[in-house]
């Protein structure tokens, strides 16, 4: 059991998005949404709590938009146990959630709904930082990166801290489908929807999702970056079925990190010794993902 | 046919929950609402109850998961003092969304671990409707009848019925049971309140522009909430009433309950179990020709404000009893709520607060003779002071 690329071309023609939204220019955010509606189609209600969501959340299918930034992972179980107590499993509960929403003020919740391993399917797109109230840090931003709260000057390289690993994390719950996606690979990203639709339980979906606003690039680049950082390993691609890992798009040889990084205008400052820093740790995780690969996830 | 047991207050509230045949039920514990969701527990474990019962990772959680059920079927939680604080921010979208949910509160202090008030004195903006009980009979009474009055389409929201910690939590008395039968007559099946479902997807995006969007009319959420809990004045009262008829109890008339109140020259204002305590002191009073009676108030949201004119009518003094504190607000917060419902009354009532019972300090039925005796010589005209004085 694993997920299967979706071909593009032979996609249904039907969209439950309309044409235009509020989001910025080049926002990746807008691409998941579009994905997740496409693949989803009539049989969705959509959690949504605060981050760009509203911006880009011109989604036809009905919502409940939760003032609760916390309580994705409670609002999605009521839910969940509800529609199941009314016979209508055909509903599915999406929630498509920022990284703050999810890594951050909503771990909690996260981590408590997969324990009970609750019929949802929990999408965040990650695009690094609290990106709708002005690109806060979150613990999903990449060290040394520079955020509004973690500003370069005399006293301060930008984010002190490497990465959290969210989706090994969500992983280790034991929940039946985890994954890691990106906006530069629908075919694999929408596969992994696809796949994660008809599962019963807790699924999870990383989803990369460059903001060309806060990580400061031009616009155009959203995906050209996306795709950059699968290529470079700093996104890797994988999943876990049942706890059973699996890459799914191997590059033969990873690029350096440092023409990625620096084509974002948030590692304008980076030296080369942060730059061999994160390289040696995107290293290390590739390998050990390529060990762990066809394998238990733990 | 109903039956008696001698049950504690935390299983009469699990009983109005079984029997109101509740479909969803989100768990946390805390002292010392903890058995509530234990009793619960066992009913769905042996089969009297069919509902999801999802054992939360906190309380916030426990109101969020309840409030997006209440969508879809009739939802119940409970919770006591912090856990209430914690579930603060999701009561708010809990009545944004107008959703029906009920829930239990066995008061604890917000500074302790004994009763007071503080806990849903905190919560008292946040649009729910609250429902104060003496004893367990009533507990059960009243859960059964938030239901009603939370679904009814004139209100829509949601409501908590409470009770003091310790007191009735965990003190046993005779409880009657109605029959399931007799409930189900009584409590029809939920209605999904708002359109959910992919099929009412045009319905379901309109709610929700209706209720963010800034261009629609911004006030109108807060508008048609405090709409709807003026509503429930009248609907509380025609379902108090309706009970009655049904189970042969009611609770005054379910705003509030005048107790020994005829021929009487002032009165006590008390709710939960310092009202239940105050029958016993009016009672002595009155065997003594003391002209006082007592006015428990069953309702504090809505707030019983025409009642309170009404008896301005015949009380010359009232004297209110606060388990509350209104930091910084001289008097408490019902002695302030009563003192608003006054004003407008031509010959306005002498007015005395008394805060007692804070952090489960016990208040004696001695203690409440002398705030009475205190309270009548001020409707006699004499001077009293401290107008506001620590009991």
């Amino acid at each position: 059991m694993m997920s299967k690329p979706v071909t593009l071309t032979r996609l249904d023609e039907k969209e439950f998005i309309t044409p235009a939204n509020s989001a910025c220019q080049g926002c990746a955010g807008s691409i998941v949404a579009r994905m997740v509606s496409k693949v989803m189609g009539e049989s969705m209600v959509r959690q949504e709590v605060a981050c760009c969501g509203p911006a880009f959340g011109n989604i036809t299918q009905p919502a409940f938009y939760g003032e609760i930034f916390e309580g994705a992972g409670a609002m999605m179980t009521g839910f969940a146990r509800a529609f199941n107590r009314v016979g209508r499993d055909d509903i599915r509960v999406v929630g498509i959630i920022g990284d703050g929403g999810t890594i951050d003020i909503g771990f909690q919740g996260l981590s408590a709904a997969a324990e009970r391993n609750e019929d949802m399917l929990w999408i965040c797109y990650d695009n690094e930082a609290y990106m709708n109230t002005g690109g806060q840090r979150s613990s999903a931003t990449t060290k040394y990166a520079a955020t509004t709260t973690t500003p370069i000057g005399e006293y301060s390289r930008g984010k002190k801290e490497p990465r959290k690993p969210l989706t090994i994390l969500v992983g280790a719950h034991r929940v039946p489908y985890v994954a890691t996606a990106s906006v530069a690979y629908p075919e694999d990203c929408m596969g992994k929807l696809e796949y994660a639709k008809d599962v019963k339980g807790f699924r999870f979906i990383q989803v990369s999702a460059p903001c060309p606003t806060g990580w400061r690039f031009d616009p155009r680049y959203s995906v050209k970056v996306a795709k950059e950082m699968v290529l470079s390993g700093l996104w890797p691609l994988y999943e876990a079925v049942e706890g059973s890992l699996r890459i799914t798009y191997k590059p033969k040889e990873l690029k350096p990190v440092k023409e990625v990084l620096k084509s974002q205008g948030r590692f304008r400052h980076i030296t080369d010794d942060e730059v061999d820093e994160i390289q040696e740790e995107v290293n290390t995780f590739w390998v050990r993902l390529l060990e762990k690969d066809g394998g238990p996830l733990f | 046919m109903a039956k008696f047991e001698v049950m504690v207050g935390n299983k009469a509230v699990a009983y109005a929950a079984k029997l109101a045949r509740v479909r969803y039920v989100s768990a946390f514990p805390i002292t010392p609402q903890t058995t509530i969701v234990q009793y619960i527990a066992d009913m769905i474990a042996s089969g009297e109850i069919d509902a999801d019962y999802v054992t939360m990772e906190g309380e916030l959680s426990c109101q969020s998961s309840a409030m997006t059920a209440a969508t879809t079927v009739r939802s119940f939680t409970a919770t006591s003092g912090p856990g209430l604080l914690y579930m603060h921010h999701p009561m708010h979208m809990t009545t944004w969304a107008r959703l029906p949910l009920v829930m239990a509160v066995v008061h604890r202090s917000t500074k302790g671990m004994q009763p007071d008030q503080m806990d849903t004195m905190s919560q008292r903006d946040t649009g729910w409707l609250m429902w104060e009980c003496q004893n367990s009979q009533e507990l059960l009474d009243t859960g059964i009848m938030s239901f009603k009055i939370a679904e009814d389409p004139r209100v829509r929201l949601p409501m908590i019925f409470m009770g003091d910690g310790y007191i009735l939590s965990y003190t046993s008395e005779p409880v009657e049971i109605p029959a399931q039968e007799e409930v189900d007559a009584f409590l029809p099946p939920y209605r999904r309140p708002i359109p959910m479902f992919p099929e009412e997807k045009e319905e379901a995006m309109k709610l929700m522009m209706e209720m963010w969007s800034p261009y629609v009319d911004p006030q109108k959420v807060w508008r048609d909430q405090q709409q709807a809990a003026m509503n429930a004045k009248e609907v509380i009262k025609e379902v108090n009433h309706e009970f009655e008829k049904e189970f042969g109890r009611s609770y005054g008339n379910g705003l509030i309950e005048e107790y020994g109140c005829e021929d009487v020259d002032a009165v006590l204002v008390a709710m939960g179990t310092i009202a239940s305590t105050a029958k016993t002191a009016v009672d002595q009073l009155q065997r003594d020709g003391k002209r006082i009676g007592l006015v428990a108030i069953k309702s504090f949201k809505p707030f019983p404000e025409e009642e309170f004119q009404r008896i301005a009518g015949y009380a010359k003094a009232m004297g209110v009893i606060d388990r509350n504190v209104s930091t910084g607000t001289r008097g408490g917060i019902t002695f302030t709520e009563v003192r608003h419902a006054l004003y407008d009354v031509d010959e306005r009532p002498a007015t005395l607060c008394f805060h007692a019972g804070m952090r489960g300090k016990e208040v004696r039925v001695e203690d409440l003779k002398r705030m009475a005796e205190k309270t009548l010589k001020a409707a006699y005209g004499e001077k009293v002071s401290p107008q506001v004085e620590w009991a």
